[in-house]
């Protein structure tokens, strides 16, 4: 009697676990690779993403049953989410005697961005859908998520748009600013932190400590404030 | 510890989905809860350890969460190719633009706050 390969194969794939194990599996060695090459295209959620990508493909796996066996690691979503007041916490504390200029810039640079990302894209001729998933792509990417899907946008492209705009920011970013003579510390990092996020904070910390403090702190609040205006902001508009 | 971090995390979230069906249908449940939690560590001054410790442990495996979400690309595909240059274009430029923007506004207002400070010393 021959072994049953193929039948062992759609036993470990239709296991209720194997979406989890996949997704831990890829993302760690993506994250390997990452740490070894220290290569921004390699960005470990870009890179896993495409890699679960094509091996969801390449099984033939629907992304709904997918989905379905990772909502294990979703249902944590929502206190991570909530777990981000506490590094907004601590950082708006340790900024509080220079806080009236970082919320002057958040407020009228945040709106800018926003703004200025829906606003081309319509101009350019994209879907609503589209639009309402680049309204928060400057924002961390689990609060970009939520608010996506509530003003109509899909969350998954949010992430895809939150992932270019950092990485584009962090490659990119420091030197634009260098050539426009914007060198204070405070200001690189605010500017890094608010428009790409974690992967700009990343990049600000390489600058100096203090670019990357307050690279976090414009992250954070632009995150919040991101979260609770542009739904309500959506909701009055249309 | 994790324990107890966890439960005050999932407690607020929780707080936030109740809030959110009550009062504030526009506003992710979630979002209320980080709102919640932040005012409420603005009004106790002091992050506990517990709290900590699951926020710290949650927030580093952040990525590996929001994978599956991510991997959701998979079925717009043809999303983006029909708006990829509206979507490159909006990228791009907002993101110029609004970085030098953030930048200059910032070491102005930066360099306004140390001048008033010099002049009153």
């Amino acid at each position: 009697m021959t072994p049953d390969w193929s039948a062992a194969l759609t036993a470990i794939i239709e296991h209720p676990l194997f979406s989890v194990g996949i997704t831990l599996g890829v993302f760690q060695l993506a994250q390997l690779l990452y740490e070894k090459t220290r290569l921004m295209l390699f960005q470990p959620l870009l890179l896993s993403t495409l890699v679960l990508v094509g091996v969801l493909l390449l099984l033939g796996i629907d992304y709904q049953d997918y989905r379905s066996g990772s909502s294990l690691l979703t249902f944590l979503l929502g206190p991570a989410t909530v777990a981000l007041a506490v590094p907004l916490y601590q950082n708006v504390r340790r900024v509080r005697a220079i806080l009236l200029p970082v919320l002057v810039t958040l407020l009228v640079g945040g709106t800018l961005a926003t703004i200025l990302g829906v606003g081309l894209a319509w101009l350019l001729g994209a879907e609503h859908m589209v639009m309402m998933a680049l309204a928060p792509k400057s924002v961390t990417t689990p609060i970009a998520m939520l608010v996506a899907e509530e003003v109509g946008g899909s969350a998954s492209l949010a992430a895809v748009f939150v992932m270019l705009t950092g990485m584009l920011g962090a490659m990119f970013g420091v030197e634009l600013l260098r050539l426009f003579r914007i060198t204070h510390p405070a200001a690189t990092g605010l500017a890094l932190g608010m428009v790409a996020h974690a992967i700009g904070t990343a990049r600000a910390l390489q600058e100096s400590e203090e670019a990357g403090a307050f690279s976090a702190l414009g992250m954070s609040i632009m995150g919040v404030l991101t979260a609770v205006a542009l739904p309500l902001a959506v909701a009055v508009i249309s | 510890m994790l324990l107890r971090g966890m439960t005050v995390l999932i407690s607020f979230q929780l707080l936030g989905t109740g809030l959110n069906a009550l009062l504030l249908p526009k506003l992710p449940g979630p979002i209320i809860g980080l709102v919640l939690l932040f005012l409420y560590l603005l009004l106790t001054r002091r992050v506990s350890e517990p709290l900590e410790v699951a926020a710290g442990g949650l927030l580093r495996y952040l990525p590996v969460l929001l994978l599956p979400p991510a991997v959701g690309v998979m079925v717009h595909f043809a999303d983006i190719r029909a708006d990829l240059w509206a979507i490159a274009g909006s990228l791009v430029i907002s993101l110029v633009v609004s970085l030098l923007f953030a930048g200059w506004l910032m070491q102005a207002l930066i360099n306004r706050q140390q001048r008033r400070k010099e002049q009153q010393s």
